[in-house]
C-alpha cells in the first residue's frame, strides 16, 4: 500500500480561529456543567476574553511572526495579508456585537417553549435565559473566519456551514414578537440550506473540471484543461449563488431584509457586519483566486448582479416603513457597492487597489452598520423595539443625543464627507474607476443619490416632524450598549476625518494580494 | 470492480428468492374473506384509525437518529485513521484526540439536556 | 516500522490481490454455494436452537418430524407457504409487499465478504474460499445492515397499525443506536489489522507478535479476542442488540406490542421472509465475531497442531464449528436472561457501550503509538497520562452519579413504604384496610380455579 505521509498543520498562524472555537468548545462545556445561575457570569467573559485574545493573536501575527507567504495546513487554509486584516475586523466587530448581545431582553427565555405558552410565562418569570447564545455567537465568528482563510473548496463549505448553522438558531431566538423571529429562522434556514446546496453543486462541477478543490490547483489547471468548459461554467454559476446568497446580492437578496428584520437586533448587527465581512473574503477568494483568469467569463454577469444589486437595494429601500428592513436595504445596496470593487480587476497593481479599497470599506461599514443596530435596540414601546417609522418621528426633538448619532451613522451610510463612509465609497469606486468599470460606478453614484434620500428622510422624519403622543421611550443604554454606540461614532468620525492610517494598514495588507 | 460482480451475482439471487416467495404466497395459500380477518391487529379491538402519511411520531426518535448520524460520521473518521494509524504515528494520535475529545463536548451536552432519557 | 506483525508469506491465505480473478462461473458457483448454506443453515438453526434451549428448559423440543425433529423446520415452512396470505386493508400496498424483500437481500449480501477458507482448487481454478474482498468489506456489512433498517422501518410504517408502527420505529433507533457501539468496538481490530479486507483481518491473525516491553520479550497471541477483550466483549453484547435478540428483543415484546412491526405479517411466506433475515442476520453477526475475533477459518489449538488443519477444505469445517459455538451462545444467552426495559436498553448504548468504547480505543490507540514512536515517548506518555486521567474522571464522575441516584432512590422507597405503612390508601389506590378478617383467618373457604 502506498505510505501516507502525516501532514503539517501550522497551529500557530491559525491560532486566532483555534483560540476562537476553542472557547466556543469550552461554552459547550459551560453550559454542559455550570449550574445554570453561574452560566451567563462564565460565558461573558469567556466570550470577549476569546475575541479580544483572538485579535491580539491576529496583532502578534503580523507585528512579530510578518505576514505568512504560504498557505497554511497542507494550502487548506491561506493566513495571508487580507485574511490577517479581515480577522481583525470580524473579531473586532463581533467583540461589539458581543457587547449587544451581552445586554438584557433580547434573547428568548426558553427557546422550546411555544410563544405565548404557559410554558413561556414560567420561564419568564423562573428567570431563564438562553445562555447557548454564547457558544453559538463563538461558532458563527470561528466559522467566519475560517471562511474568509479557506484556500480549498471544501474547507470553504465546511466554514460556510460553521458559520451559517448557529445563525440560524440564533435568528429564532428573539424575546419580543417570536413568531416573526421563528419565521425569520426558517426562512432564513430553507434559503441558506438551498444555497449551500447550489455552492456544494458548483464546488462538484469545479471539481470535475479541475480535479482538485484546491483553489490554487482550480487557478493552475484554468489553461490546461481544455474541452471542460461548459463544467466550469457551470460550476462558476452555482458557486457564485453560493457566494451572492451570503452577501445578499440580488437576485438572491429576497432573505435579507425578513431576516433582519425578525431575528434578535443584535444578532442582525452581527449578521449585518461580520457574515458581510466574512463573505466578502471568500468572495474575493473564489473569483480572483481561483477564477481569476476566468474573469472574462464571470465578469458580465457580476456586471448585472452589481447593478441590480445596487439598484434594487437602493430603490426597495424606499418604499420600506420599518427600521430594520430599511437597513437591510440599505446593506444590499452596500453589498453592490463593493461588488464594483470585485469586478474591478486588473493589473497586479490594480488589484492592490481594488482590495484595498474593499477591505477599508467592509471595516467601516461593519463598524457603522454595528452602530446603527445598537440605536435601534434602544428605541423601544410596549412590544419590544418600535420599528416602524412612524414611531420614530419626532424623536430628535426627544432624545437629541440619541437621534444625532443616529443621523449621523445615516450619514455614513450615505456617504456624506468628514464620515467614513466617504472614504469607504471613494476607495472602492476610485479603485473601480481606474479598473474600467465607470458604468458601474455612475451607476453606483446614482444609486448612492437614491439611498441618500431615504437616509435623509428617516433625518428629517427625527428632526422635523412633531412626536407621537404615545411615541417609544428611548431606554436608557447599558454601558455595554452605550459604549457599542460611542466605539461606532468614534470609528465613524476618526475615519472620515483622518483615514489615511487605516487606509495605509489596508494597502499593505492588501499589498501582496492572496497567497495562493 | 470485478470485486463487486460477484455480489451482484448473490445480490440477483437473493432478490430472486426474495421477491419469488412474496409473489406466490398468495397463491399456495387459502383464501377464506373475513372482515375481522382483513382488519389491523389490535387484541380484538377495533383497530385505532391510522393517519394519512402515519401521523407524527415521538421527537425523540429523531434526536437519536440524528445523534446516529454525528457519531457515524465519528465512526466514518476513525475507520480510515485506524488502518493508517501506524503511518501517520503521533499526528494521528493527537489529532484524533483532539477529534474525539470535542465530539465527547457535544455527546456531554447532550447527556446533560437529557437527550439520551428515554423517559 | 512495522515488524510486530510478521505475517507469513503463506499462498494459501489470500489477500486481497486475489480477489476479482474469479471467472464468472466460479462467482455462481459460490453465490449458490453460499445461498444454500444460508438456507439450509436457517432450517437447521431454527431446529438447534429450538432443541438445545428445550434441553436447558428440561423438555424434549421437536421430536415428531423426522429424525430428532430434525425436518421440524422443513414442516413449518411448508406450512407457512401453505397458510393464507393475509393483506389486511388498511396496508400502504407496494411498502407492505416489499419490506419483507428489503429486509430479507441485505442479510443475504453481508455473506458475501465472509472468508470460510484458504485458498482452495475449484474444478481446477485456485480461488478464495470466500465470494468476494473489498477494501472496505467490514463496512460494506455495517452499511447493509443499515439497509436492512429500512426494512424494518418501512415493514412497521407500511402496516398502519399501531403495533407495528411502534414496534418499526424501537426496533429502527435500537438498531442504530447499537450499530454505533458495534462499529466502534471493530476500531481496535483495524487498528491491529491495519485493514479493513475481511481476508487480511484472517491473515493478520494467523501469527502472534512479539512485544518487547521493559526489555523482555512477549509474544502476543494471534487471535484477537485476547489482545482486544474489552472490544470484543462491547461486540458481543451489541451483536445482540443489533439482532434484536433476547436480552434485547424488545421490538416483539409480546407483552407490550405483540410482534412489533411485524404484527401485520400474521402468516404465510411474508412472514417467512423476516424470519429468514433474523436467522440470517444472526449468522451474519456470528461470522464477523468469528472473523475479527476468533482467527476466522483457523483451525483453533489443538487442531492447528496439525500440518494440513489450514489448508484445502479443512477450514470450512472450523469456520462451521466455530458458527455453532457461537450460536450456541446465543441461545445460551436467550435461555438465561430476561428481557430489560426500553429505556434501559437505550441508556445501555449510549450512556455506557459508547464512551466506554470511545475511551478504550483511546487507550488502545495510546498504547500502540508508543510501539510504533519511539522518538516522541514523553509526548505520548503525557497523552497516555492524560487519557487515563480523563477515563478515570469520567468513570468517578459516574461513579458517584450512580451512588447517589441509588442513594436517592432507596431513600424515595422507603418514603413511601413509610407513608404507605402509615395511611394504606395514600399512594392513590383504593386498598383494602389491612385487618379485614380473611387477611387473617378461616372464615372464607379458598375457591379454587379449577380442576387441572
Amino acid at each position: 500500500m502506498n505510505d501516507i505521509a502525516a501532514p503539517t498543520i501550522e497551529y500557530g498562524q491559525l491560532a486566532p480561529m483555534l483560540l476562537v472555537f476553542g472557547a466556543a468548545v469550552l461554552g459547550v462545556l459551560v453550559e454542559a456543567f455550570a449550574p445554570r445561575y453561574l452560566r451567563r457570569s462564565i460565558h461573558i467573559p469567556l466570550t470577549l476574553a476569546a475575541l479580544v485574545g483572538s485579535f491580539a493573536l491576529v496583532l502578534v501575527q503580523v507585528f512579530v511572526s510578518g505576514v505568512p507567504t504560504s498557505p497554511a495546513a497542507m494550502g487548506a487554509v491561506a493566513v495571508d495579508g487580507p485574511t490577517l486584516f479581515l480577522w481583525g475586523v470580524i473579531a473586532a466587530l463581533a467583540f461589539v456585537s458581543v457587547l449587544l448581545i451581552n445586554d438584557e431582553d433580547n434573547f428568548v427565555a426558553q427557546a422550546a417553549a411555544v410563544p405565548g405558552s404557559a410554558d413561556e410565562e414560567d420561564a419568564e418569570i423562573a428567570g431563564f435565559s438562553q445562555t447557548e447564545v454564547y457558544p453559538l455567537v463563538l461558532f458563527a465568528v470561528g466559522g467566519m473566519l475560517l471562511f474568509t482563510a479557506s484556500n480549498d473548496l471544501l474547507i470553504m463549505f465546511v466554514a460556510l456551514e460553521v458559520m451559517s448553522l448557529p445563525l440560524y438558531l440564533l435568528c429564532g431566538l428573539a424575546r419580543r414578537r417570536r413568531l416573526l423571529s421563528q419565521e425569520a429562522a426558517v426562512k432564513y434556514f430553507l434559503l441558506g440550506a438551498f444555497s449551500s446546496a447550489f455552492f456544494l453543486f458548483g464546488m462538484a462541477m469545479v471539481y470535475g473540471f479541475a480535479g482538485s478543490v484546491g483553489l490554487s490547483d482550480i487557478n493552475a489547471a484554468l489553461p490546461n484543461v481544455g474541452g471542460q468548459e461548459p463544467l466550469l461554467v457551470l460550476g462558476t454559476a452555482l458557486l457564485g449563488v453560493g457566494l451572492l446568497f451570503k452577501i445578499g446580492a440580488a437576485p438572491f437578496q429576497a432573505w435579507k431584509p425578513d431576516v433582519y428584520q425578525g431575528a434578535p437586533t443584535p444578532i442582525t448587527a452581527l449578521m449585518a457586519s461580520g457574515t458581510l465581512v466574512a463573505a466578502f473574503g471568500a468572495l474575493l477568494r473564489v473569483f480572483w483566486v481561483a477564477l481569476g483568469n476566468f474573469d472574462w467569463d464571470w465578469r458580465p454577469v457580476m456586471w448585472g448582479v452589481a447593478i441590480l444589486t445596487m439598484v434594487a437595494g437602493a430603490i426597495l429601500a424606499i418604499t420600506q416603513t420599518d427600521i430594520k428592513r430599511m437597513l437591510a436595504y440599505s446593506s444590499i445596496a452596500h453589498a453592490g457597492f463593493l461588488l464594483t470593487g470585485v469586478i474591478a480587476t486588473g493589473a497586479a497593481e490594480q488589484n492592490r487597489d481594488a482590495l484595498s479599497g474593499i477591505l477599508f470599506y467592509l471595516l467601516v461599514y461593519g463598524i457603522t452598520t454595528v452602530g446603527a443596530f445598537a440605536i435601534v435596540t434602544m428605541v423601544r414601546d410596549a412590544g419590544g423595539e418600535a420599528g416602524h417609522l412612524s414611531r420614530w418621528a419626532g424623536l430628535g426633538k426627544r432624545s437629541p443625543m440619541l437621534a444625532g448619532v443616529f443621523a449621523f451613522f445615516l450619514l455614513a451610510f450615505a456617504g456624506i464627507p468628514l464620515t467614513s463612509g466617504f472614504f469607504g465609497k471613494y476607495a472602492v469606486f476610485s479603485a473601480a474607476v481606474a479598473g474600467g468599470v465607470l458604468p458601474l460606478v455612475l451607476v453606483g453614484v446614482v444609486s448612492s443619490a437614491i439611498a441618500a434620500f431615504f437616509y435623509v428622510r428617516v433625518i428629517v422624519l427625527m428632526f422635523f416632524s412633531d412626536p407621537a403622543a404615545d411615541g417609544p421611550t428611548v431606554v436608557g443604554p447599558s454601558v455595554g450598549t452605550a459604549s457599542v454606540v460611542a466605539v461606532a461614532a468614534a470609528a465613524t468620525v476618526v475615519l472620515g476625518v483622518f483615514p489615511e492610517p487605516m487606509l495605509d494598514l489596508a494597502d499593505k495588507a492588501a499589498s501582496a494580494l492572496f497567497v495562493r | 470492480m470485478e470485486l463487486y460482480v460477484p455480489i451482484l451475482v448473490l445480490a440477483v439471487l437473493a432478490a430472486g428468492f426474495a421477491i419469488f416467495s412474496v409473489s406466490i404466497a398468495p397463491f399456495t395459500g387459502p383464501k377464506r374473506w373475513n372482515r375481522a380477518k382483513l382488519d389491523a391487529y389490535e387484541c380484538g379491538i377495533d383497530p385505532t384509525p391510522q393517519p394519512v402519511g402515519g401521523g407524527r411520531f415521538p421527537l425523540k426518535y429523531m434526536i437519536t437518529a440524528m445523534l446516529f448520524i454525528v457519531f457515524d460520521i465519528e465512526i466514518i473518521f476513525l475507520y480510515p485513521w485506524a488502518v493508517a494509524f501506524d503511518k501517520l504515528g503521533l499526528f494521528g494520535l493527537v489529532e484524533m484526540v483532539l477529534f474525539i475529545v470535542t465530539v465527547l463536548v457535544a455527546y456531554a451536552y447532550v447527556w446533560r439536556r437529557k437527550g439520551l432519557d428515554w423517559d | 516500522m512495522r515488524t510486530f506483525i510478521a505475517l507469513a508469506a503463506n499462498p494459501d491465505y489470500p489477500t486481497l490481490e486475489d480477489f476479482g480473478k474469479d471467472p464468472i462461473w466460479i462467482s455462481i458457483i459460490k453465490a449458490v454455494g453460499i445461498f444454500v448454506l444460508l438456507m439450509l443453515g436457517v432450517l437447521f438453526g431454527v431446529w438447534f436452537e429450538r432443541k438445545l434451549i428445550s434441553r436447558m428448559q428440561h423438555r424434549y423440543g421437536p421430536n415428531r418430524a423426522g429424525k430428532f425433529g430434525l425436518l421440524q423446520s422443513v414442516a413449518d415452512g411448508l406450512k407457512m407457504a401453505l397458510k393464507e396470505d393475509i393483506f389486511p386493508r388498511t396496508v400502504d400496498k407496494v411498502l407492505y409487499f416489499l419490506s419483507p424483500v428489503i429486509i430479507a437481500v441485505p442479510a443475504f449480501l453481508a455473506f458475501s465478504i465472509v472468508p470460510f477458507g484458504p485458498m482452495v482448487t475449484m474444478f481446477g481454478e485456485r480461488t478464495p474460499l470466500q465470494l468476494t474482498d473489498l477494501p472496505v468489506a467490514v463496512l460494506l456489512v455495517l452499511a447493509l445492515a443499515s439497509i436492512g433498517v429500512y426494512g424494518i422501518v418501512l415493514a412497521g410504517w407500511a402496516s398502519r397499525s399501531p403495533y407495528a408502527v411502534l414496534g418499526g420505529l424501537r426496533s429502527a433507533a435500537q438498531v442504530v443506536s447499537y450499530e454505533i457501539a458495534m462499529a466502534l468496538s471493530f476500531v481496535a481490530v483495524f487498528l491491529v489489522a491495519g485493514t479493513l479486507s475481511t481476508s487480511e483481518i484472517v491473515r493478520a491473525q494467523s501469527v502472534g507478535g512479539t512485544v518487547s516491553l521493559f526489555g523482555m520479550e512477549f509474544s502476543t497471541p494471534s487471535w484477537f479476542v485476547i489482545q482486544l477483550i474489552p472490544s470484543f466483549l462491547i461486540y458481543v453484547i451489541c451483536m445482540l442488540g443489533e439482532t434484536n435478540r433476547v436480552p434485547f428483543d424488545l421490538p416483539e415484546g409480546e407483552g407490550e406490542l405483540v410482534g412489533g412491526f411485524h404484527t401485520e405479517y400474521s402468516s404465510s411466506l411474508k412472514f417467512a421472509m423476516f424470519m429468514l433475515a433474523e436467522y440470517v442476520n444472526i449468522f451474519t453477526v456470528s461470522a464477523l465475531a468469528i472473523t475479527l475475533f476468533f482467527g476466522g477459518w483457523q483451525a483453533p489449538w489443538p487442531i492447528s497442531l496439525w500440518d494440513g488443519a489450514n489448508t484445502g477444505y479443512w477450514p470450512f469445517l472450523w469456520f462451521l464449528l466455530k458458527m455453532v459455538i457461537v450460536f450456541s451462545f446465543f441461545v445460551w444467552v436467550r435461555a438465561s436472561l430476561p428481557r430489560i426495559r426500553y429505556d434501559q436498553l437505550m441508556a445501555f448504548g449510549w450512556k455506557v457501550l459508547i464512551p466506554l468504547n470511545l475511551g478504550w480505543i483511546l487507550l488502545f490507540a495510546t498504547f500502540r503509538a508508543l510501539r510504533i514512536d519511539e522518538g516522541n515517548r514523553t509526548l505520548i506518555m503525557t497523552m497516555l497520562a492524560f487519557v487515563v486521567l480523563a477515563c478515570f474522571l469520567i468513570y468517578m464522575r459516574f461513579d458517584i452519579v450512580a451512588q447517589r441516584r441509588k442513594r436517592e432512590q432507596e431513600a424515595e422507597v422507603a418514603a413511601e413504604f413509610e407513608e404507605l405503612g402509615n395511611a394504606p390508601e395514600a399512594g392513590g389506590f383504593p386498598v383494602p384496610p389491612l385487618d379485614l378478617p380473611h387477611y387473617h383467618g378461616v372464615q372464607r373457604k379458598e375457591v379454587s380455579s379449577g380442576t387441572h
